[in-house]
């Protein structure tokens, strides 16, 4: 398919007139077209309101059915940024910059899914990250794996915030995925989850006192569900 | 035999700084929080499930559809990027989506021929329903007037009876290209027309 041809499927995309394979094609060339994904976004928009005209009560059992279903349904997590670690962080800071890959909803092999609500603003993300890790008052505490892997909590109090760096971080079974939590006192607040590395930043310290990582099910947990095996304080 | 009561009322497009932040309440969905996703509902179930029942016709169905769209915002809230468009065009793309893969996945060829009528108004059947006729509906009326007859068919056919780009050149006897030119010279038309932003 020519790229004339696929700029060409935008506004058919846009009406969901492709079929399922015009769009699975599309869907992965919109990842690699930033102008496609541009005018994709004003079409979306004004055939979102072509739904305006047809808006209609739904029964009231409906409500009711959904309250109750997603008092049990799980929910896709935010999981944990990803980017490329130097042990120096000095040569680290530029190559931060260049080597954040925020994919929304994306996990990797590497678990490069970007933390929810910092999805659209990936220079922000980077320069508070880089802005902790630079800061003066910034303090490390790490943990090694014997299995291989550390973690790496760096807090700021003067940023009010902590960045967490886990690294070749031993294999996990399907089904599984480490997940970072924030606790203050004794509840525990989910950061997101990864399967052999990643990297996130924590906002907000007041209360917290420390940073702990569980092993959860796929999908993350709404509360640990077992003992944590890294807890690092704040 | 009597008609059914019907109730329409002229509702006044909600002023834009007393709408709630759908945005927002996605984002407190995504961390779980059940009374957002409540929010949520009540703000955009009629439109998802007035969209779902103009597409896919059959009410049952449509009310089918209309709850695994909004478990899908509920398990996937996670995925709205605000960067990319509004809360609600994400959410009713979704709807339109998951519309038109049941009504293709289901619906024999004869309903797919009905067309919209656009002088008696949405159809319904059930007794003393509240239609509420916006604003918003009128001005997307008065845009979807102001395309040419094939931007108008091919819009249509695509957007509220589910066709594909290929089943409306078929439909309409033009050529693959003609068709999805049309399309997208009528979203730009209405876009402008209407002067969406994303």
């Amino acid at each position: 398919m020519t790229t004339v041809d696929l700029h060409s499927m935008i506004a058919p995309y846009a009406l969901n007139a492709l079929d399922s394979q015009e769009r699975a094609r599309f869907d992965i060339h919109l990842q690699q077209c930033a102008h496609c994904r541009v005018e994709l976004a004003g079409f979306h928009a004004t055939a979102a309101r072509l739904g305006d005209v047809s808006s209609q009560a739904p029964p009231a059992e409906l409500r009711d059915r959904l309250m109750t279903a997603v008092a049990s349904a799980l929910q896709e997590r935010p999981a944990v940024v990803a980017l490329t670690q130097s042990s120096r962080i000095r040569r680290t800071l530029p190559r931060l910059a260049m080597a954040a890959a925020f994919l929304v909803g994306t996990v990797g092999v590497g678990g490069f899914v970007v933390e929810r609500g910092q999805a659209g603003d990936e220079r922000a993300v980077t320069m508070a990250i880089t802005s902790v890790l630079a800061a003066p008052d910034a303090d490390t505490k790490s943990k090694s794996f014997k299995e291989g892997g550390n973690v790496r909590l760096i807090t700021s109090a003067s940023r009010d915030s902590a960045v967490i760096f886990a690294n070749d971080m031993p294999g996990l079974e399907d089904g599984k995925v480490y997940q970072v939590w924030m606790i203050k006192g004794s509840s525990p607040t989910s950061q997101g989850t990864f399967k052999t590395r990643g990297t996130t930043i924590m906002k907000g310290l007041t209360d917290v006192d420390r940073v702990a990582i569980t092993i959860e099910p796929s999908g993350g947990s709404k509360q640990p569900t077992s003992a944590p095996i890294a807890t690092l304080a704040v | 035999m009597s008609q059914p009561a019907t109730r329409l009322r002229l509702a006044a497009a909600a002023e834009p700084d007393v709408a709630p932040d759908l945005g927002g309440l996605l984002l407190r969905v995504a961390r779980g929080d059940e009374a957002a996703f409540g929010a949520v509902f009540d703000e955009l179930g009629a439109s998802v499930y007035g969209l779902a029942r103009r597409v896919i016709r059959d009410p049952a169905r449509a009310e089918e559809v209309s709850q695994e769209v909004f478990m899908q915002i509920w398990q996937s809230a996670v995925r709205f990027d605000p960067a990319r468009g509004s809360a609600k065009s994400w959410v009713l793309t979704l709807a339109h989506r998951r519309a038109v893969d049941a009504v293709r996945h289901d619906q024999a060829a004869t309903n797919r021929e009905n067309k919209y009528d656009w002088s008696n108004g949405p159809d319904f059947d059930e007794v003393a329903e509240t239609v509420t006729i916006s604003l918003e509906h009128e001005q997307v009326r008065r845009c979807m007037e102001r395309l040419t007859e094939l931007q108008h068919e091919a819009v249509n056919l695509a957007y509220y009876n589910g066709y594909t780009y290929a089943e409306v050149a078929e439909a309409l006897g033009a050529n693959h290209a003609t068709v999805k030119t049309r399309m997208r010279d009528g979203l730009v038309r209405l876009r402008d027309c209407m002067g969406v932003e994303a």
